[in-house]
């Protein structure tokens, strides 16, 4: 295994190995930085240009541009409250509030710094768990993923702090707008009004544009001012403080970065289901959940480090049985195929040197992301302040742009809009666009799992699923975790 | 329109969307619908209790519920949404929310008339040009770097091909 671990290492330092990671890291993360597009659009843009190359080096390009994308996303939901794709949405409840109090910076480094510790937590345990995870992963069947899906849907009330039958209500509105289109399941047109471009369904890239880029700008607008007006704040946090804030909230990088080892672990969940888990999971173990979504900075590296993590769990499932852990990584598998590569058992007994590569490639792209993404924070930090007059048809045009290239069809630009004047409604009258997302989100793979799980077990699937039925109970008590809290403030608050 | 009269509007419509998802379930088998329909009857509960409550509170409590999680000031959280419009000091007018409406009408419209290239020329140009934060000369070389950047990165980087615009069928004619 040592010596597995040193070919790994060794066959990523040839110039090719190091030109193509450098590539890959930097266009990564000006892909991520691009609203709509992500580490899926990353990976497949350059797949046609990985043909004939070094092993190693076409991993390190493909890696580490999808890699990179983490950071790039995290990026404009911080300063703009802009996801750059559906996994940045986590972002934006704590990291923007942090650019408007003048700590851009702070925030910035965090989440680097978050997405470093959970990057290389992931990539040491993809190195030791991968003859581990096989049962556990063989243990799960589509009753347990349907309970993960109904796990995130425990954190509406988290986002709905205030207001929580709104909060319902938009995610319902999430929910059934992931039902436009073509139904998996049973092949049946659902809210499609005869629209055969619905049936390919609403993208999330786009509606995330809309609901959150778009109706931005449009408050921009009225508003007049930048963002963070500089005469109002002035940027008083540094760099440093940022690093600091991650490696003193340690025990939250580890926790978070086990949880998004997990989910990527799980095919077919996500690192967009990750960061919103990994938010949840930082504010309901948090003795001051109050501060969260006020510009909390365990609300910046909790999501960081689990995205981070997730890269490394997604792996597993890929190397070990071919079963992508999500989208990027079955394109990881289109890769694989052309390079010659077989997964399954044999990489973790013939190709382990390959194997280590690509945990190298996972520590040295999030080492190269945090070097040159805290070098670039100082710049960063100062675009909020620009110009409202500036930053409107900027952003919105850019946008706008990234809604069409998401799948090249112009009714995407008519969907962003659409979605970014029921954003500025939803804000305006406080129903909480977060849930509205996290409805679309985990809207289909609920749908899907229950009805396998109906077909394969029946109607008392639980009953013979005790996992299941085991992680049906800590739903319960997740979801019902605030009303407790609120019970026992108010209690103590009358006893006052 | 009084608060209270804005948030009965958006109720109705909401009850409206759900009344309409419920409608457009009779035509699905009855696995299509399992999951939307009970969620749309959910909804539409859910949407009257709101509508019920928003109507027996004061105005200063529109934004909490019957069922509310945390004290009032919690209100202010990204995920319950804190629109520039609900904050305080700072009304907004229906003219200036019509006039970012018509920014992003704009913008979409030149898209389609014109295509995705010529419309971010058009629109930033003339959005630089008609809020006169620069002069017209500081304009044009700020139009021309975005027109070229996103250019670059859509067209020639990334070689997405761009849409050309209602117009380019006459255009070709000529």
């Amino acid at each position: 295994m040592l010596e597995a671990i040193g070919t790994g290492l060794a066959a990523l330092l040839t110039p090719q190995a190091v030109l193509f990671m450098f590539i890959g890291v930097v266009y990564g993360l000006v892909i991520g930085i691009l609203p709509g597009l992500g580490g899926v659009v990353a990976m497949a843009l350059l797949l046609p240009f990985t043909y004939g190359f070094e092993k190693a080096a076409t991993l390190a390009l493909l890696l580490g541009a999808h890699i990179a994308t983490i950071w790039g996303d995290s990026v404009t939901s911080i300063l703009f409250s802009v996801p750059g794709s559906a996994k940045g949405l986590a972002l934006c409840f704590d990291g923007y509030p942090m650019t408007k109090q003048g700590q851009a910076k702070r925030a910035l480094a965090a989440s680097a710094t978050g997405a470093l510790l959970g990057g290389l937590i992931g990539a040491v345990f993809l190195a030791l768990c991968i003859p581990l995870i096989r049962p556990v992963i063989l243990a799960l069947g589509p009753s347990e993923y349907l309970m993960m899906a109904l796990w995130g849907l425990t954190v509406i009330a988290t986002f709905s702090q205030g207001s929580l039958m709104k909060g319902l209500i938009a995610s319902l509105l999430g929910v059934l707008a992931a039902f436009i289109g073509m139904d998996v399941v049973t092949a049946t047109p659902r809210f499609t009004f005869g629209s055969e471009f619905l049936m390919d369904g609403i993208s999330f890239p786009v509606a995330m544009i809309g609901l959150f880029a778009v109706s931005e700008m449009m408050k921009l607008a009225i508003q007049g001012t930048p963002i963070v007006d500089r005469s109002l704040v002035t940027e008083v946090s540094t760099v440093w403080q940022g690093i600091k804030d991650a490696l003193q909230h340690w025990w939250l990088v580890a926790r978070s970065s086990l949880l998004g080892l997990w989910i990527g672990v799980l095919p077919g969940v996500g690192a967009s289901v990750a960061g919103l888990a990994a938010y949840a999971q930082a504010v309901q173990t948090s003795k001051t959940p109050e501060r969260f979504g006020k510009g909390a900075v365990e609300g910046v590296i909790a999501p960081d480090a689990t995205m981070g993590a997730n890269e490394g769990g997604g792996l597993m499932p890929t190397l070990a049985f071919g079963i992508p852990g999500g989208e990027s990584m079955a394109i990881l598998l289109v890769a694989f195929i052309s390079l010659g590569i077989v997964p399954g058992p044999d990489m973790l007994t013939k190709h382990l040197d390959l194997v280590f590569s690509m945990v190298w490639i996972i520590v040295i792209a999030n080492v190269l992301v945090t070097v040159i993404g805290l070098g670039i924070t100082p710049w960063l930090a100062r675009l909020p302040s620009l110009q409202a007059n500036l930053m409107v048809p900027v952003v919105l045009s850019v946008c706008f742009v990234g809604a069409y290239a998401t799948r090249g069809r112009i009714e995407d630009v008519l969907v962003a809009t659409v979605f970014g004047v029921l954003g500025y409604l939803m804000d305006k009258y406080q129903y909480s666009r977060a849930n509205f997302v996290i409805g679309m989100v985990l809207a289909v793979m609920i749908e899907r799992n229950l009805h396998i799980s109906l077909t394969l077990y029946g109607k008392d699937f639980l009953l013979q699923r005790p996992i299941a039925l085991a992680m049906l109970a800590f739903v319960l008590l997740t979801a019902a975790l605030p009303f407790l809290r609120n019970w026992r403030r108010n209690r103590k608050r009358g006893a006052a | 329109m009084s608060r209270r009269a804005q948030e009965n509007l958006a109720a109705a419509a909401l009850l409206a969307v759900f009344s309409g998802v419920i409608w457009l379930c009779q035509d699905f088998g009855p696995r299509a619908r399992m999951i939307p329909l009970p969620l749309a009857v959910f909804g539409i509960v859910l949407t009257v209790i709101q509508i019920l409550w928003q109507n027996l509170r004061s105005t200063e409590e529109l934004h909490m519920d019957m069922i509310s999680v945390q004290g009032p000031g919690a209100a202010a959280t990204p995920g319950a949404g804190a629109g520039a419009a609900a904050k305080p000091g700072k009304r907004v007018t229906w003219r200036q929310e019509a006039g970012a409406l018509g920014i992003v009408g704009a913008l979409l419209g030149l898209i389609l008339v014109t295509g995705i290239i010529p419309a971010v020329f058009l629109f930033t140009g003339g959005y630089f040009l008609m809020t006169r934060q620069y002069s017209w000369r500081a304009s044009l070389i700020y139009t021309g770097v975005l027109t070229a950047v996103v250019y670059l990165l859509f067209v020639v980087a990334l070689q997405i091909q761009p849409y050309h615009g209602l117009l380019a069928p006459l255009v070709e004619h000529f």
